[in-house]
This record gives structure tokens, C-alpha cells and sequence, in this order.
């Protein structure tokens, strides 16, 4: 995708059409991953978690010295300290079974849909990219920078009810996306490859939102030296949605909004036509006489501005202020989201829900001693298994295997259209 | 290699695994062991952003939880954040766990564990290095908090006099009251040297008269580049005792002062760096300590005991929350007329003759 000739405006003369580049070829793959292969790595991504939790469970080491004049303690402790490791997972992100009224008990889950409103919101952002055939590594500059717009609006503009929030959250979305069009315009004029200015870009995003954090315009003024935004305005805060027990906010709903959004954007539209062209083949795109450049520009852009839904909902979904540590590592783990939910929206919106569910059941896995680290190789598990097979297979240039998957026939049979057959 | 002797490697390594597995696992199993004594009482902590293995802050309070679960038996819970995102979520845990006793650890988590205390009226709280912001609206709230200014009085004045070059160093981890109070202890402690001898002392990035050296605040205790490069900085302008405020930075500024060559030393905080992390016990003239262990210790102790009680713990040089550690590799080279002098200051600051922020 650094081939600066995919970016050309001119149409070749010759009406062959080009075969789709190599990394076009790679990212269809990483896609076109299939189901089986996306609910094996979850089973092996728990499985290995399960191993760990066992492998660093003192009981366990305690009862392995006497293993073989005692077996059944080993394999006692090593069950309960997975079960109580998943179980305090079930119980931190689900349903609290300790818990002495309903409200209490269904309050993780409340918690899990809080948790995972910004990861679907900047997973499907993260996904567009893909669908285009980019690589935005850029999810926490551009979410920083669209919770910085969002912040900016909610404390230093005073607006009526109803009419501020609006005004916040497409601040934000717009203020993300102008982030993001940055990295597309850049790759379209020049070439320059999106992987390294979206990874350079969070940097710059970073350090500008934190040096602003530091001056009047964003922060608050009882903070010092320190870089803290003020607490929004009431009006212009996520209004929650069960009442003050419950953290879970107005953004959950304006994700699953998004969601829809981004489903009748890639299936249904025109624009999304183009973008998933481009993303097949970029070569046999541009003589089909699609504007590459222009569509990089728009993708990024729109891509970013997901991204900024979740920077919104994190500066907004809250009664304090930020300071920039608010990505938390939402627009990295986007990455893993966009990947395990295939990019089609309801993929994502599932995996976003999984890992709002690891983030919310965390705390508790703690609480039963149990790493916080754990969770992070299950996710690191599951990605790999779905990203590695092609990967590799690219790297080493092994033949495909020959059995195409349902997902990836399906694919062919409606986007290989007028396609040279090989 | 062919494949049959690869094959046979193999075997033989699976046999020697197999054997070894055999060894590890042939010891007698245990007989039911007796219980250790236990209290019915659960003790919690939740950190201030990084991990409780710090080698310093968060370090210092698990210790203390620790100490609590061998000595007094209680049972424990415990939550690592690693973001300013994660305090709110990991108060909430301690409250479904049923902590009666949760420490949210550090200046950080004041505004969650006041808003925690209030929603939470039946759970108890201790706030480290925080404060109680409506004492009405939450008597389940303790603070714990230091006077860290007068151990850091102490160490300046060390410093200043232990120093050739008479140019020393500080700098923070984060521009907040529990940081800038030990450099500016230490920073008067320097000019109470300057008075007394009238030999002139520069004191580097102390936020007396300006803003103070400070690491880049988006990532604080964690920014390990910027604290070598302050560190440099110093080392470069002369200073030849380092005065680190910055949890478990002091790896840094001990990586400048190696990088360096000069006979620079630097003073640890909040534990007695020397003994926790030896590998510097050459580079460490002292440590400026925040006992910690034993405030957390104490204060599980005593709920334990006489039930909870928001009354605020200070620490100050007097009842020992505080004070500077021994000189350890460099006891000889500390002369025993500046050890009587701090113990005259030390003495004078108890009794309030002198205050360690003037």
C-alpha cells in the first residue's frame, strides 16, 4: 500500500485490468478470516489465559511438589483457580451472583455496555480503515483529539439544554475526523505510507492535546502545573440512562447508532461501494475510474471520526474532568476489535461487547489475585490466531489453502466481478 | 542433523522433562496443616497509576496490607490501575468485594474515593496522600498524609553539605502537593546550609521561585527518558547530589549518573532505596522515607481493634512516619559533625523551633 501509484489520478491507458497489490490480497485475507476460525481463537485465547491463571496459582505450585502421591490436589486447585478466575470475570462484567437485589447483580453488565461503547465506536472506525485497505494504528490521537474538541465545547461554550451536547459531540466527531484527513490527505498527495504518519500522529496529538491542557483553553484552573480539563458542563454531559445507581450513559446509544450507521455506510451506499472497492483492489479501482486519492481522504476521515464518537463519549460520559491518559488504550485495543469482529458491523459490535466485558470483569479477576495481565494475553491470543495464518502465509509466500471458506466464496462471488479469472 | 537423530534429541529431551517432572513431584504430601490464626476482616488497596511492584509508593503501601495478611490474619483484596480510567471502576470492585477496609492509594484518587466514601456509606475508606473533601458527607473517610517537608529539610541540608561542587538537583514526577513538598523541605534545607556557612548553594529545579523541574506530566512516574534527561541536564550544570521525587525514577537518574562518570549520588524517597534496591547502594547517600508499611499496618490494626476511626494520621518526623534512612555505603564519608547537625535540626523542627518551608 506505500506503492505511491495506487494514488494517481490518471487512468492507464490499456484496459487490462491490473491485479490488486499485494497488500490489497493480504488485508481481504485477514478479513475473510471466517467464523470457525474466529470462535477457535476465543476457545484458545481462554484456554491459554486458563493455563496461565493455573501456571502462577500458588496453591497450584504448592500442591505440584507432592504431585504424584497426591494428584487430586493439583488438579483440585488448578480447577478452582480457573473457575474462580472466569468466575470473578462472569461476575465482574455480567451478572454479580454475591449480589442481594437485582439491581446490584445486573450492575456489571451495565458496566460491560458503559466499558464497550468506546471500543465498538473506535473498533468500527479502526474497521473502515481495513475495509479501505489502510492501516490506522492512529485510534488514540485521533480519539484524544476528538474527546479535546468535544471537552473544548462541553466547559468553555455555556448552551442551552439539549442544543450543547450536540453541539460537543459533533465537535468532536468533526474534530477527529479533521485529524484523520490529515493522514489520508497525506497518503493520496505523497504517498506517504498511513501506517507510519497515523502511528507519528499520535504522538503530535498527544503532546498538543497535553501542552493545551496546560493553557487556559482546556484547563481546569484549580489543576496547577498539571494537565486537567474542567469538569463539562451539566447540559452537556451524556445524560444516564438507568438513573443515578448506574454508570452506563447516553453514548451506549449513540454506539448502537453508529453501528447502523456504519452497516448502511459499507453495505448499502455508494461511497461505501467506492471504499470497499478500493480496499479490494486499489489498481482495478482506479481504472474502474474511482478518484483513489479523493476516496483515501474520505475513508480516513470517516474512519477517524468513529474514532472520535469515542473520544466524545469518553470526555462527555463523565461528571469530572480528563487528562490525557483518557484513551486508556481504547484506540490501540480498537485495533484487536476491528480484527476479531471481521469489520462488518455486527463483528464488531459483538467484539467490542467481549472486550468491554474483559475490561469491566478486570477489577475482580484482581480481587481473586489474579493478574490483570491475563486478560491482556487472551486478547493478544485470539488476534494472533486470527491475524497470523495469513500473515505468515504472506511472509513465507505459502500457497492458500485450498478449501475457501463460506465468508471468503461469498465474498468473491459479489465483489470479483469483471475480474480477469486466473 | 537427520531426522532419526533429531527425533532421538527429542525423546531424550522429553525423557529428561519427564524425569525432572518425576523429581519435582515425588515429595510427600502435606497433612492437614494446622490454620493460621485469622480475623474476620478484609483489608483492600487499590494503586495510583502503575503496579504495586513500584520499588517505591505503591510498593511501599501493598507492604503494609501484606504485613497486615501474615501478622493479623486478615484476608485481602487488591486492584492494579493502570490509568486514571481504572480508579472508579476498581474502588467499585472493593465495595462488591466487601472490603471493610479499602486504601485507595495516592493524590490521584481523591476526587473517586470521596465520591466512593459518599455513595458507599456502609464501606470504610483510607485516602493516601489525600484529603477528605466533605468530612460531613463521608466519616467513613480516613487521610493519611506526611509532613514530607521536614525529612526533606533534612536531606537538603545533607546534600548542601555533603556537596563539592555546591550545585544540587531536584526534580518531580508530577507538578501535586504530595511531590513539590519534598522539594521545597529540600530546597530550604539547602539554604538553611547556605545561611549557616555562607557558602553560596545552588539548588536546580526546585519550584521555589519558579515553576521547578517537572517530568513530562502525561506520563509522570513512567516518563523513564525524561526523568535520564533532567537527570543529564544537572549532572551537566554541575550538580553532584540528584534529588529524585518521582517514585521509581531514581533507575533513571542512577542511569544518567553511571552514563556520566562523575562521582555523583542521588537521595531516594518514600522507601530506603539502598536496601530495596541494592544494585544502586553505591549512588545512595540516603533515603528521604515515607513509612508507609507501617501507617497502613498500624491503621488496619487499630480498626481492627478499636473499630474505624476518621481521625486524619499525619506523619511527621516525630512519631517516626518519617525521617531520613542511614547513610549506608557512604556512613563514612557523612562527617559526624553534619550528623550532629541533623540531629539538632531534626530536634528542632519536632519542637517547631524551625520550619522546614521557610
Amino acid at each position: 500500500m506505500s506503492n505511491p501509484e495506487n494514488t494517481g489520478l490518471l487512468v492507464p491507458l490499456d484496459e487490462e485490468i491490473p491485479a490488486p497489490s499485494r497488500s490489497n490480497e493480504l488485508m481481504r485475507e485477514i478479513l475473510g478470516g471466517g467464523v470457525v476460525r474466529t470462535l477457535l481463537a476465543l476457545v484458545v485465547g481462554f484456554v491459554v489465559g486458563a493455563i496461565l491463571i493455573i501456571a502462577t496459582n500458588e496453591d497450584v505450585l504448592a500442591s505440584a511438589g507432592y504431585f504424584f502421591s497426591r494428584p487430586s490436589d493439583l488438579l483440585t486447585a488448578a480447577w478452582n483457580a480457573v473457575s474462580t478466575g472466569y468466575g470473578a470475570l462472569f461476575r465482574g462484567s455480567i451478572y454479580d451472583t454475591t449480589a442481594t437485589t437485582f439491581a446490584e447483580g445486573i450492575r456489571p453488565l451495565t458496566e460491560t455496555l458503559r466499558l464497550a461503547s468506546p471500543l465498538i465506536a473506535a473498533g468500527l472506525g479502526i474497521a473502515l480503515s481495513f475495509r479501505v485497505g489502510l492501516f490506522n494504528i492512529g485510534g488514540g490521537g485521533q480519539l484524544l483529539v476528538g474527546a479535546a474538541f468535544a471537552g473544548f465545547v462541553s466547559f468553555q461554550w455555556h448552551l442551552p439544554w439539549g442544543i450543547h451536547l450536540i453541539v460537543a459531540i459533533i465537535f468532536g466527531i468533526l474534530g477527529a475526523a479533521l485529524w484523520g484527513a490529515i493522514v489520508g490527505f497525506l497518503k493520496a498527495r505523497t504517498g506517504a505510507n498511513e501506517v507510519i504518519v497515523t502511528i507519528m500522529l499520535n504522538y503530535i496529538a498527544v503532546s498538543l492535546v497535553s501542552f493545551l491542557m496546560r493553557t487556559p483553553i482546556l484547563q481546569a484552573p484549580d489543576a496547577s502545573g498539571n494537565p486537567k480539563t474542567p469538569a463539562p458542563d451539566a447540559t452537556a454531559q451524556l445524560p444516564l440512562l438507568l438513573g443515578d445507581g448506574f454508570a452506563l450513559h447516553l453514548g451506549f446509544v449513540l454506539v448502537v447508532a453508529a453501528t447502523v450507521l456504519y452497516w448502511w455506510l459499507m453495505e448499502r451506499s455508494t461511497i461505501g461501494y467506492r471504499f470497499r472497492a478500493v480496499g479490494l483492489n486499489a489498481n482495478a479501482a482506479k481504472t474502474a475510474g474511482i478518484n483513489v486519492g479523493r476516496i483515501y481522504i474520505l475513508a480516513m476521515a470517516a474512519s477517524a471520526a468513529f474514532v472520535g464518537l469515542a473520544g466524545v463519549n469518553q470526555a462527555l460520559g463523565r461528571n469530572t474532568g480528563f487528562t490525557p491518559t483518557i484513551d486508556s488504550g481504547i484506540g490501540f485495543d480498537a485495533i484487536t476489535v476491528a480484527l476479531l469482529g471481521g469489520s462488518t458491523a455486527g463483528g464488531v459490535f459483538l467484539a467490542g461487547l467481549l472486550f468491554g466485558a474483559m475490561k469491566a470483569g478486570s477489577p475482580a479477576m484482581q480481587v481473586e489475585s489474579i493478574s490483570p495481565e491475563v486478560l491482556g494475553v487472551v486478547q493478544g491470543v485470539i488476534v494472533l490466531f486470527i491475524a497470523a495464518p495469513p500473515l505468515i502465509r504472506a511472509i513465507f509466500r505459502l500457497p492458500k489453502p485450498a478449501t475457501n471458506s463460506l465468508i471468503k466464496q461469498w465474498w468473491r462471488a459479489r465483489f470479483t466481478r469483471g475480474q480477469v479469472k486466473k | 542433523m537427520n531426522v532419526i537423530t533429531r527425533k532421538r534429541g527429542l525423546a531424550g529431551l522429553a525423557l529428561l522433562g519427564a524425569a525432572g517432572l518425576l523429581l519435582a513431584g515425588c515429595s510427600a504430601a502435606p497433612t492437614a496443616s494446622s490454620t493460621a490464626k485469622s480475623v474476620d476482616f478484609k483489608g483492600c488497596a487499590v494503586s495510583d497509576e502503575g503496579s504495586w511492584q513500584d520499588k517505591s509508593f505503591n510498593e511501599a503501601a501493598y507492604e503494609g496490607l501484606m504485613k497486615a495478611k501474615t501478622d493479623l490474619g486478615i484476608t485481602t483484596a487488591d486492584a492494579e490501575s493502570n490509568s486514571t480510567e481504572d480508579f472508579d471502576p476498581n474502588l467499585a470492585q472493593m465495595v462488591s468485594a466487601k472490603c471493610d477496609l479499602t486504601f485507595a492509594v495516592g493524590f490521584n484518587l481523591i476526587d473517586p474515593v470521596n465520591a466512593a466514601a459518599a455513595a458507599n456509606p456502609d464501606f470504610n475508606f483510607v485516602t493516601i496522600d489525600g484529603s477528605v473533601t466533605d468530612a460531613a458527607k463521608t466519616p467513613n473517610l480516613k487521610a493519611i498524609n506526611y509532613s514530607m517537608a521536614q525529612s526533606s529539610y533534612l536531606a537538603g541540608y545533607l546534600a548542601a553539605a555533603y556537596s563539592t561542587s555546591k550545585v544540587i538537583g531536584t526534580y518531580g514526577g508530577l507538578d501535586i502537593p504530595a511531590v513539590t513538598e519534598f522539594m521545597e523541605g529540600f530546597y530550604y534545607g539547602a539554604k538553611a546550609y547556605e545561611k549557616e556557612t555562607g557558602t553560596a548553594v545552588k539548588v536546580l529545579g526546585a519550584p521555589v521561585g519558579g515553576g521547578g523541574t517537572f517530568t513530562d506530566p502525561g506520563k509522570s512516574f513512567g516518563d523513564t527518558e525524561g526523568a535520564k534527561t533532567i537527570s543529564a541536564g544537572q549532572i551537566a550544570d554541575g550538580a553532584d547530589v540528584i534529588f529524585p521525587v518521582a517514585g521509581g525514577l531514581f533507575s533513571a537518574t542512577a542511569e544518567a549518573i553511571k552514563e556520566s562518570g562523575k562521582p555523583v549520588v542521588f537521595i531516594g524517597v518514600d522507601k530506603n532505596i539502598a536496601v530495596t534496591s541494592p544494585e544502586y547502594k553505591d549512588l545512595v547517600l540516603t533515603s528521604v522515607e515515607k513509612r508507609m508499611t507501617q501507617a497502613v499496618y498500624d491503621v488496619i490494626d487499630d480498626t481492627i481493634k478499636n473499630g474505624f476511626s476518621s481521625k486524619a494520621y499525619l506523619g511527621t518526623l516525630e512519631n517516626d512516619g518519617t525521617d531520613l534512612s542511614d547513610f549506608g555505603a557512604f556512613d563514612s564519608k557523612v562527617s559526624d559533625e553534619i550528623k550532629d547537625k541533623l540531629k539538632t535540626l531534626k530536634a528542632g523542627i519536632i519542637d517547631g523551633s524551625i520550619d522546614p518551608l521557610k
